[in-house]
């Protein structure tokens, strides 16, 4: 019979330590990273759907098509040890996994609003048309804020798939969750319950973006609550 | 005043198509200034399109209109400035969903009309009080019934300080109860003496307002006449037939 040895995690206090720090570092390099690639991933949905220059447009789809159809894995080597090349520039391991993710988030986020953008009813372009609204208002003032409410559980749940996949960034020596796991496992060789309690705080990690994400809704998009 | 600022409205010979299909033929219509015009006729007539041409929201092919001096076209560079000068009620409301009642009135006219706050709120109440809704001004549209919503619409395009108002079907997708709710606001309208164009198949508000109406048919103008004249002796046989169906 398999004998659980648990306490091989938790009688090292340097364990412990390892697997908090993972935690903060994969919480906040999610979450900093998860807001420029909205910031980022808007203007893209914008640029495609409504730039008035064909060059701009087919400039965000190509990239928004090269990031979904390449690994996060290639892309962050390609961020890490490509462009430094190219650029003749040294910037550090974590400056390359936020970018790397900022990006990759992007492209996903970005599919996701214009299809928020898309299915903006034809009347309430007409109604802010026919007030006098000039484009860009229409699309700051009305057409983007209903198109964001519409896709936010969607945003949210990519969001939290994302999260998930950052694990990758321990490959370019991030000390994330996934690194203290392997941290550990190469010290006390209980694989079984350290990929355990991994899953265990990964999982409980998503459960709280979910929550907050959940919670931030109503104060973002107050006319929902109201129907 | 001459004759050029006296008309509100001029269309001269116009034609539209969609692809190969004429939906608008040969359109001759002039609007004076502070006359109420109802258009009426069959579904695919072309009504809605030919008002939604006055402000822009639909190009045409041919001919000529003239909303209060201004040549509107296709391609023209501002259509803004002859939009603010034309409110437009639509038969879906149209208010926006992520903005209370209040704001749906404020946001066009910072944004349009360069307004401060406080002057934007005082119009916006104004209004909302003038369609008897001042008490639902920080509720959001989804929670106001059809008919209140329509009426908000109304406020918000008045709000604008528009000279001609365009309404398309303002009745058409309310319940019966909430019918009278709107032309009761669109009658006061009518005698505070706004030019108004409405296309609508409420014909006791025809009856009541309207200086003439059009009759329409197959996107041909083939009836303008009085309101009596129009009831009680319509010409065509087409319009014949429409009044049989709906009196």
């Amino acid at each position: 019979m398999f004998d659980f040895r648990f306490y091989e995690i938790w009688r090292s206090e340097e364990f412990v330590q390892v697997l908090f720090e993972g935690a903060f570092n994969s919480f906040w390099l999610t979450t900093v990273g998860g807001i420029f690639g909205f910031i980022l991933g808007t203007g893209l949905a914008l640029l495609q759907d409504k730039s008035v220059f064909v060059g701009l447009r087919l400039l965000a789809r190509s990239y928004v098509e090269i990031i979904r159809n390449t690994p996060f894995v290639v892309q962050m080597f390609f961020v890490a040890f490509g462009l430094p090349i190219l650029l003749d520039m040294q910037w550090s391991f974590f400056a390359s996994a936020l970018l790397a993710i900022m990006l990759n988030f992007s492209a996903y986020f970005s599919e996701i609003i214009r299809s928020g953008i898309d299915s903006t009813p034809k009347g309430q372009i007409e109604a802010a048309y026919s007030l006098g609204f000039k484009k860009y208002d229409l699309v700051k003032d009305i057409i983007l804020p209903q198109a964001l409410e519409k896709v936010y559980p969607s945003l949210v749940s990519q969001f939290v798939f994302l999260f998930l996949t950052t694990g990758l960034i321990s490959e370019i020596g991030i000390e994330d969750i996934t690194w203290a796991g392997r941290f550990i496992s190469d010290r006390n060789f209980r694989d079984f319950e350290v990929y355990l309690v991994l899953s265990a705080i990964y999982m409980s990690m998503s459960w709280m973006f979910i929550l907050i994400l959940n919670g931030c809704r109503r104060k973002l998009f107050p006319w929902r609550a109201e129907k | 005043m001459n004759e050029a600022t006296n008309n509100s409205i001029v269309i001269e010979n116009m034609n539209k198509w969609y692809d190969d299909f004429q939906v608008l033929k040969d359109i001759n219509l002039t609007i004076k200034q502070g006359e109420r015009i109802v258009i009426c006729g069959p579904s695919g007539s072309g009504k809605s399109t030919l008002i939604r041409c006055l402000n822009h929201l639909e190009i045409y092919q041919e001919g000529k209109i003239t909303v209060n001096d201004v040549h509107v076209f296709n391609g023209m560079k501002n259509p803004e400035a002859i939009r603010v000068e034309v409110g437009m009620v639509f038969q879906s409301f149209n208010l926006f969903p992520h903005l209370t009642v209040l704001d749906n009135c404020i946001l066009p006219q910072l944004r349009v009309l360069g307004l401060d706050k406080v002057k934007a709120r005082e119009t916006a109440m104004t209004f909302l009080e003038r369609v008897k809704i001042p008490d639902q001004a920080d509720k959001y549209p989804a929670q106001l019934s059809g008919g209140q919503q329509q009426r908000v619409a109304i406020a918000r395009a008045l709000c604008m300080k528009p000279q001609i108002m365009l309404f398309d079907e303002p009745t058409s997708a309310l319940d019966p109860e909430m019918v009278n709710e709107v032309l009761d606001t669109m009658l006061e309208l009518a005698e505070s003496g706004m030019t108004m164009v409405c296309v609508t198949h409420e014909m006791g508000f025809a009856a009541k307002a309207a200086d003439r109406v059009i009759f329409m048919d197959a996107g041909q103008i083939i009836e303008d006449s009085t309101p009596t004249e129009f009831f009680e002796n319509p010409k065509h046989e087409r319009a014949k037939e429409f009044l049989g169906q709906i009196l």
